[in-house]
């Protein structure tokens, strides 16, 4: 470089200064990249979350959204056998979701219940044991905190209990079913007992055999970018229900958490703005210190474009180290606030606010080095237009 | 039509306050909606609406025979639910499940323990549970403490982040003074006289710069709050400026403020006025 | 360009500045030609313009009227970008104060303005190492600035002012801030200089300068008083 690194070693010749200056940008650096995370990140873990099992669309009762409410889609079966007709659909499958009670040793204990086909299923992961055969109606899938208060595991036989009438004071409907595996399901929150069984005994515990009822209705759509065409017709065909893309439920589910949004948005800006300040100022007080050795330089006839450089890769070399100090609180001040947010009542385990992406970091750590480095632009300015002759005078008083 | 479905614990919300009320046992159902969804759906008082469960059933017929304004819920906003209330057994028959509610409230006579009389509900019931309503107002404004709990975890963060943005500027406000505090020492000036100067400058600037930011922080207040009021079309207040916030952040940055120029004078005026000068 | 007119021709210069209103009169008509292998002294006492003359003659600064040439360009002709690249390669400047880069070794202030002149990294440091071993300072070419002493800074900055091979040296005061044992180092150097080839137009109050120097100008109240 021309001038031999006059600007960038300018910075070791206040130390503290550049020091404090360095973790200020740092701090900003790594709130700016936290929020960056945090507006990105929402949308691609819920879309990931949704995506885990290729099922691109959910199909609900009109005006509802998957598992927000307790109404239900009647005449379940017949749908998914439509459902997987339809051309371009690979794979249909229902599910109820209901709440029951489970028998462990002499009390009852709330548990969340699915009723699900599992042929087509979008729901869990098997973790243990075996899958439910399509017929396996004496067969049910436990999650592990559900195994843990039902005392059960693979191979046990456990107790359902459906829907409770106070006035007999009895259960009115009990079922035992024998464990087969344990899995992770997708949507839970953390430490919820659910179990799964095939969708009709779901639904006979449920009270909801007669008419065939189920929650959601989930579809697999063959191939991806056919994805928004195929809910267009379905949307089309059922009237009486909610179609919902992954990509829709994005949508509604950003504006539901929109608040995170504008805040990371307000932040982030604040941030950059803060690391800005910090640049220009430290600049443009070192540059007002230099403005000698910048007189003596143009004299001898280094030109204002080379001045400029210096000033602007000054710049650049403290946003970079600011930045990359930032980067690494970043990611340790994401994983905190992450922790916060996601023991928020009811989210899915597998859900993130912050999700750490090559491409976010590289957003945030570009657009910062960009406005870093043109926070030089003013003491640059400054620098490249100074008079040299008065400067020069001015220095020999 | 208009579909407006009716999730079954919908029903729950509104279901205390008309229990209080002696339903009138009207021919046609009689509900009282909420002003959002009034506007919505263009609904005064008198207009006859359906109602159903599903789409396909939409058999019910019901007058509006209010509108309402409902609490101010931080829990609702963020949702796109539509709320109306209805006498019970209009919506216990709208629901097909005559008889059976989602929730009873219990009022206890003066005295009695909420706990102890959840304990022996319990002990004695089948079918349900009793809790305190502490205890379910812990329960749902669990979301808030997440909330709030973020908000203080990046509120450290800023704080740490202004922090060291006005050490910093302290520091280089000060140095920019290394050449008359050179001058000042050549000529004479006791250094006690000069650090007694720098800092009365650093307070200064501390004390106009947390006037400046207190007065920005309302602004800042006020518009968020127009802002999410209008977004979310509530009166809630979302950002709430108080004495005690206010006395903190000038503190803070008043202390801050002198502890750096203090630290950026004291430099300063023990540096030689030769090498202050840049030749040393 | 002549080869064979002057190095440098300066005519009927004045720089006026203004001052609360009033006007400074700091050159009042000089006229000046150095030739190619010249030593010139300007002396004169405090205020006279001799700064002046010499800000104007590198241009650094630019007369109220009349004209500067080296060799055979007009500096009122050209723009900023090219007078700075005729400041970098045809003139050497040596200050009363050295002006080194305090963060940068003597070798990268000798190299600085090579740099800047777009010479490749291995030629201008055999060079730069070269100059300094000419001005006496083989040794330390890697020391920064700040560890030299005012006639190692000196001879730095002389070292510097050659790196182009300028057409002329100009230097105000070079012995100013430097004893008289460091001051005389740097006038063998300045003779040394002159001996091979080098033109100089010095200022300078220094009394031993002035009678090494084959021409001695004399400046009075912003005029030439002899030759
Ligand atoms: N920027 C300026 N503004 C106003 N007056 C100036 C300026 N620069 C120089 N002068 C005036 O011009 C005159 C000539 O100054 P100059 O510096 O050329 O003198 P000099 O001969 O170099 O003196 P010295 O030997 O003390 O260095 C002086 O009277 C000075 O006050
Ligand atoms: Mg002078």
């Amino acid at each position: 470089m021309n001038g031999l690194g006059w600007g960038v070693k300018s910075l070791a010749r206040h130390p503290l200064r550049t020091a404090l200056s360095l973790a200020g940008i740092a701090v900003a650096a790594a709130m700016l990249l936290d929020m960056v995370m945090l507006s990105g990140g929402i949308e691609k873990s819920f879309s990931e979350m949704l995506l885990t099992r290729g099922y691109q669309v959910r199909m609900t009762p009109k005006g509802t959204l998957p598992f927000d409410s307790e109404a239900t889609i009647s005449g379940a079966s017949r749908l998914v056998i439509a459902l997987r007709s339809e051309p371009g659909v690979e794979a249909a499958g229902a599910v109820l979701g209901t709440s029951l009670y489970g028998r462990a040793s002499d009390s009852l204990v709330t548990l969340f219940g699915y009723g699900i086909e599992p042929q087509a299923q979008a729901l869990y992961q098997l973790t243990a044991g075996r899958d439910l055969a399509r017929d396996d109606t004496s067969g049910i899938l436990l999650s592990e905190p559900a195994a843990g208060l039902l005392r059960a595991g693979v191979g046990d036989t456990v107790t359902l209990v459906g829907r409770l009438d106070p006035q007999i004071a009895e259960a009115a409907i009990g079922r035992k079913l024998l464990v087969r595996g344990q899995v992770r399901w997708l949507y839970d929150y953390r430490g919820q007992p659910s179990v799964g069984t095939l969708l009709p005994v779901m639904q006979r515990l449920a009270r909801q055999s007669s008419e065939d009822r189920a929650s959601v209705l989930m579809v697999k759509v063959r191939d991806d970018a056919l994805v928004a065409v195929v809910a267009e017709r379905l949307r089309q065909r059922f009237p009486q229900l909610e179609v919902n893309s992954v990509a829709d439920l994005v949508v509604h589910f950003k504006q539901r958490l929109v608040y995170f949004r504008q805040l990371s948005y307000i932040l982030g800006s604040m941030s950059l703005i803060v690391a800005v300040l910090l640049v220009a100022t430290l600049l443009t007080i070192t540059v007002n210190e230099r403005l000698g050795e910048i007189a003596t330089l143009r004299a001898i006839g280094v030109s204002r474009a080379t001045i400029v450089r210096q000033v602007l890769a000054e710049g650049a070399a403290l946003t970079f180290a600011g930045a990359t100090l930032g980067i690494l609180l970043g990611l340790g001040t994401a994983r905190y606030l992450d922790a916060i947010l996601t023991s928020f009542p009811g989210l899915p385990a597998a859900f993130s606010f912050f999700v750490p992406r090559a491409d976010t970091l590289t957003f945030a750590a570009l657009v910062l080095l960009i406005t870093g480095s043109l926070a030089g632009l003013y003491p640059a300015w400054l620098a490249a237009r100074a008079p040299v002759a008065a400067t020069l005078r001015a220095e020999a008083t | 039509m208009i579909p407006v479905s009716l999730p079954r614990w919908l029903g729950a919300s509104g279901l205390f306050c008309l229990l209080a009320t002696s339903p009138a046992a009207a021919q046609v159902a009689e509900v009282a909606i909420e002003r959002a969804l009034a506007r919505e759906l263009e609904l005064s008082v008198g207009d006859t609406v359906r109602l159903g469960t599903a789409p396909d059933s939409m058999d019910r017929r019901a007058v509006v025979a209010a509108v309402y304004e409902p609490r101010p819920d931080p829990a609702e906003i963020a949702k796109r639910e539509r709320h109306l209330r209805m006498h019970l057994p209009d919506l216990a028959a709208l629901l097909g499940v005559p008889d059976q509610v989602d929730r009873l409230g219990v009022g206890l006579h003066p005295g009695v323990s909420a706990d102890s009389a959840a304990a022996a509900l319990n002990r004695t019931a089948f079918g349900f549970r009793a809790y305190p309503s502490s205890a379910i107002a812990a329960e749902s404004s669990q979301t808030f403490l997440v909330v709030s709990r973020f908000h203080r975890a990046i509120a450290v963060i800023t704080i740490v982040a202004s922090a060291v943005f006005l050490l910093c500027i302290m520091l280089l406000k000060v140095e920019e003074r290394r050449m008359d505090a050179a001058v000042m020492r050549f000529v004479g000036v006791r250094r006690r006289t000069i650090f007694g100067a720098l800092l009365l400058e650093a307070a200064l600037v501390a004390a106009v710069g947390s006037a400046a930011g207190t007065g920005l922080a309302f602004l800042a207040g006020a518009a968020t709050n127009a802002y999410y009021r209008r977004f979310f079309d509530t009166a809630l207040t979302f950002s709430q400026i108080t004495p005690q916030i206010v006395l903190f952040s000038v503190l803070l940055s008043l202390a801050l403020g002198l502890a750096a120029g203090g630290l950026a004078s004291w430099r300063l005026v023990r540096t030689r006025p030769m090498v202050l000068w840049g030749r040393g | 360009m002549s080869e064979a007119g002057p190095v440098l021709l300066a005519t009927a210069l004045l720089k006026d500045y203004p001052m609360n209103g009033e006007t400074v009169h700091a050159l009042r008509g000089v006229s000046l030609r150095v030739h190619r292998g010249d030593y010139v002294a300007i002396a004169g006492p405090s205020g006279s313009g001799k700064s002046t003359l010499l800000q104007l003659i590198g241009g650094i600064d630019t007369p109220s009227s009349g004209s500067v040439e080296i060799l055979g360009t007009r500096l009122e002709s050209l723009k900023d970008r090219e007078l700075t690249r005729l400041r970098l390669t045809r003139l050497g400047f040596i200050f009363q104060r050295f002006h080194l880069l305090p963060v940068l070794t003597a070798r990268e202030n000798v190299e600085l303005p090579m740099a800047e002149a777009g010479l490749g990294g291995a030629e201008r440091r055999a060079r730069a190492r070269e100059l300094l071993a000419y001005v006496g300072l083989g040794g330390r070419a890697d020391h920064r600035a700040t560890q030299l002493s005012g006639g190692e800074m000196q001879r730095v900055a002389i070292a510097r002012a050659l790196a182009n091979r300028p057409a002329v040296l100009l230097a105000d005061e070079p012995t100013g801030e430097l004893d008289a044992a460091t001051g005389q180092e740097i006038l063998d150097l300045f003779r040394r200089l002159n001996a091979d080839g080098t033109t100089l137009v010095v200022v300078t109050h220094d009394q031993r300068l002035a009678a090494e120097a084959g021409r001695v100008i004399h400046m009075l109240d912003g005029r030439i008083l002899g030759d």
